[in-house]
């Protein structure tokens, strides 16, 4: 246990104050839509000329859900998510199609009926925040870079970045282990890598909480590693917040293989976790950005993330 | 205005106007604060009793204004007498009537109200001009007199003072020859209270307007007892009651009751011989929802008891799930226990409240376990979510039916008290519980639920506690005292305990 005193410290920023301090004199509650519903986002970030993955296919119906294997056409590879889902709830990858069955990417495989039946429970609404009717997208599944499927077991690794007034304050990857079950959540046992701002490299890893330096399955290196095209995500990330006019956010981005990076999701409402992964309090960026947002309201784009990286250098 | 100030503001009028109203209500209405005390209504009743002579009997009793106006008066037990109030000046008067009586009559007149709010005895303002100093009497008697009264005035500055001083030396047997000559001229005159006439007529011969009046003192030892006799003098402003035989304190209304002041007689009777009223005082302890005082307040004051009995019943209930929603405040804002879905808890808490904990918690985790198990066999049948939570709350409808059966069987109590349970809510568990379970693994479900079983647990203690229960049913209005706190909670931005354990590997990288 540490004390309120330690922790204040530190600067590490708990709930209370997240949401209070930050998100909400920064996140007006008529601004949530654009994030807690993809297709919103998604519907933005085209007209930004983002990079997203590209949309198959949206399941409005019970009637569009029973055509599920027409709107799909021969596509073998596909993730279906609810529009207003949250914290990955209800996502389905799909790796392959065999004799009409859905093949996970853990080998494990669903019939058709299961498949329709998950995208009926997502149109009900079971994944979506507040348990309001929603729609799922069939899109792009995406095929990460090298350099992350190297430390992920299973899954695809994602990157969250956390900004305030537009300014990149931490960042992370967040890799599946066996534990975790292919999945990227970090209190199921996923592994938190933090990200130098400055450089986009990897700085630290922590798996529930303590820190290590190699994955505990794959045994590879965790620490050093540089993540591709570090520029276009920081960019994507700003671009993502102006769009948006959050000032609170957690963007998630995938990089891909051959279409680098793609935002995934906006996140109004990001976790804490990231203080972990980075052994850094949130508290020592938000209150600089705090200033500099105070000093220069009207800073742009590129002076953002020219600040970001000067002063938030591990 | 900032947010803090507007906040601060808030929390500081709500605390006012709660704790307004919860103090009004135990000062001057006489709702005890703390639940072990008691309230207590006296009852006093008077008995008028004479010889009837055989022709047309007319009693007329004075009673107090206070009380009349309270409504709690009653005439009883008056066989054959025609009987009516009469209200003159303020002064309110109970008259009976009746034709040919003979022997030994007895009236009877009772008035309720509640311990140690109003003795009746309260200054009253003076609405006619005073008259000027009574006249002396003539000769040795007079000079005797004027003497006394020129000393007391040389000494005193105020009839408070003068009464004060006046009567300390009647109730000590002054010695000095004019006390005692005056003395004796009293005694000579009148046969009963001498000593409280002679006073009140040398209170009105020093320019103090001054009268008899009647008190009962609220001692059930007592028995049946005389009027007290108590003097009524005018200030100049007010018209003032005291006990001569105490002189210097103003009236305690817990241990004496003005029954009758404002001069005139307390007790006329014509047509009637040796008549004379007693007075019997009961204490009742009542139950406070009759406390009228609080019934007839203006709707604000009396809240809940302003409604009828059976409507109060479901309050009961009410005014405990703001306190119930309190304690999830408190345990998810600061201590941080996940729980499955925001007040669900509450709901489990209130449910606890029919059944005794321990058989309310089994029912709880057979109920949960069961549904649970029985949605895991509905999910084979992919079933869309809506029919699905419906299929659930049958067979969480059926299960309790089947545990009430087997406990009515096994003849345990309580079994059957179990209606309160929130079927739907368990229902959105059992699904929630489910999909938890399917997403993120069966310790985070079980985490989750005993998160909201801890906080249903905690909930259940803080809205049993008795005097938790009378707060708020009797001081609803302390409820925005509570809503003041629940304000400030929401400003808090401090640690969680949850975050303390949760970032307690946290480092410096």
């Amino acid at each position: 246990m540490r004390t309120p005193a330690e922790l204040r410290r530190l600067g590490v920023v708990g709930i209370n104050m997240r949401n209070a301090r930050y998100l909400l004199p920064n996140n007006p509650r008529r601004l949530y839509r654009f994030v807690d519903d993809k297709l919103e986002t998604k519907a933005l970030a085209a007209r930004e000329g983002l990079s997203v993955p590209e949309t198959y296919a949206v399941i409005r119906t019970p009637h569009d859900a029973s055509r599920l294997e027409e709107l799909l056409g021969d596509r073998t590879s596909f993730v279906i998510k609810p529009a207003r889902g949250s914290g990955g709830k209800g996502v389905l990858v799909i790796d392959a199609r065999e004799k009409g069955r859905y093949v996970k990417p853990s080998g494990a495989s669903l019939s058709g009926d299961e498949t329709r039946h998950h995208v009926a429970n997502i149109l009900a609404g079971l994944f979506s925040l507040g348990g309001h009717r929603d729609c799922a997208l069939v899109e792009y599944r995406v095929r990460p870079a090298k350099v992350l499927t190297s430390i992920s077991y299973q899954g695809a690794p994602d990157i969250r970045i956390v900004m305030l007034h537009g300014y990149p304050v931490m960042a992370m990857l967040r890799a599946a282990t066996k534990e975790s079950d292919g999945r990227a959540n970090l209190h199921q046992g996923a592994l938190g890598i933090g990200i130098d701002i400055a450089t986009g490299r990897t700085v630290r890893a922590v798996h529930h909480g303590s820190p290590l330096t190699t994955h505990p399955d794959l045994g590879v290196d965790l620490i050093g590693l540089q993540l591709p095209q570090w520029d276009k995500i920081l960019d994507i990330a700003v671009t993502c917040q102006e769009m948006t006019g959050l000032g609170y956010l957690g963007v998630d981005l995938m990089i891909d293989e051959t279409t680098g990076p793609l935002m995934i999701e906006v996140n109004a409402r990001p976790g804490l976790a990231i203080q972990m992964a980075n052994g850094i309090g949130l508290m020592r960026r938000l209150e600089p950005v705090v200033e500099q947002h105070r000093l220069h309201p009207g800073a742009g784009h590129a002076e953002k993330i020219a600040f970001s990286r000067k002063h938030f250098a591990a | 205005m900032s947010s803090k100030w507007k906040l601060i503001v808030a929390v500081v009028l709500l605390v006012l106007a709660g704790g307004g109203v919860a103090a009004y209500k135990t000062f001057r209405l006489g709702v005890p604060f703390w639940k072990g005390e008691q309230v207590y209504d006296w009852q006093v009743e008077a008995r008028v009793s004479f010889l009837a002579t055989g022709k047309r009997v007319k009693a007329r009793l004075a009673l107090p204004a206070a009380v009349i106006e309270g409504k709690t008066a009653q005439e009883s037990g008056s066989l054959g007498y025609h009987f009516n109030t009469e209200k003159n000046l303020g002064q309110s008067t109970a008259v009976w009537a009746a034709e040919n009586r003979e022997d030994s009559q007895a009236l009877y007149y009772r008035v309720r109200f509640p311990d140690g709010t109003r003795s009746g005895g309260e200054p009253l303002p003076a609405q006619a001009p005073e008259p000027g100093p009574a006249a002396m009497p003539p000769g040795a008697l007079g000079e005797a007199a004027k003497s006394i009264i020129d000393r007391l005035k040389s000494v005193t500055s105020d009839p408070d003072a003068l009464f004060v001083a006046l009567f300390d030396q009647i109730r000590g047997g002054e010695s000095s020859q004019e006390f005692v000559l005056v003395k004796r001229h009293y005694e000579k005159e009148f046969r009963n209270n001498a000593p409280i006439l002679m006073g009140i007529e040398l209170l009105e011969m020093a320019g103090v307007p001054a009268r008899m009046a009647y008190g009962v003192r609220l001692d059930e030892e007592r028995g049946s007892q005389a009027p007290v006799p108590l003097v009524e003098y005018g200030d100049g402003a007010y018209w003032k009651v005291r006990d001569p035989s105490d002189p210097s304190a103003v009236l305690d209304g817990r241990s004496i009751f003005v029954w009758h002041r404002g001069g005139g007689p307390l007790l006329d009777v014509t047509g009637g011989e040796s008549s004379r009223v007693v007075f019997t005082v009961s204490k009742d302890r009542i139950p406070l929802a009759t406390l009228t005082d609080l019934q007839d307040s203006p709707f604000l004051i009396s809240t809940i008891l302003g409604l009828p009995l059976s409507e109060r019943h479901v309050f009961r209930y009410i005014v405990l799930i703001p306190l119930g929603a309190f304690v999830v405040v408190l345990l998810r804002n600061i201590v941080g226990v996940p729980t499955l879905g925001t007040f669900m808890p509450v709901l489990i808490a209130l449910a606890l409240l029919e059944i005794p904990l321990g058989r309310g918690l089994i029912m709880f985790t057979v109920l949960i376990g069961a549904g649970l198990w029985f949605r895991f066999l509905l999910s084979r049948l992919n079933l869309l979510v809506v029919p699905r939570v419906a299929a659930c709350v049958v067979i969480v409808t059926l299960l309790m039916m089947a545990m009430s059966v087997i406990s009515y069987k096994m003849e345990l109590k309580g079994g059957g008290q179990i209606t309160l349970f929130p079927m739907i809510i368990l229902a959105w568990t059992i699904e929630r519980m489910s999909l938890i379970w399917e997403e993120e693994g069966k310790r985070s479900a079980l985490i989750q639920v005993g998160g909201s079983l801890i906080v249903a647990v905690l909930a259940f203690l803080f809205m049993k506690i008795g005097q938790i229960q009378y707060w708020s049913f009797y001081f609803p209005e302390l409820l925005l005292v509570l809503l003041a706190g629940i304000l400030l909670i929401g400003r808090y931005t401090g640690y969680r305990l949850s975050e303390l354990a949760r970032f307690r590997t946290f480092a410096d990288a």
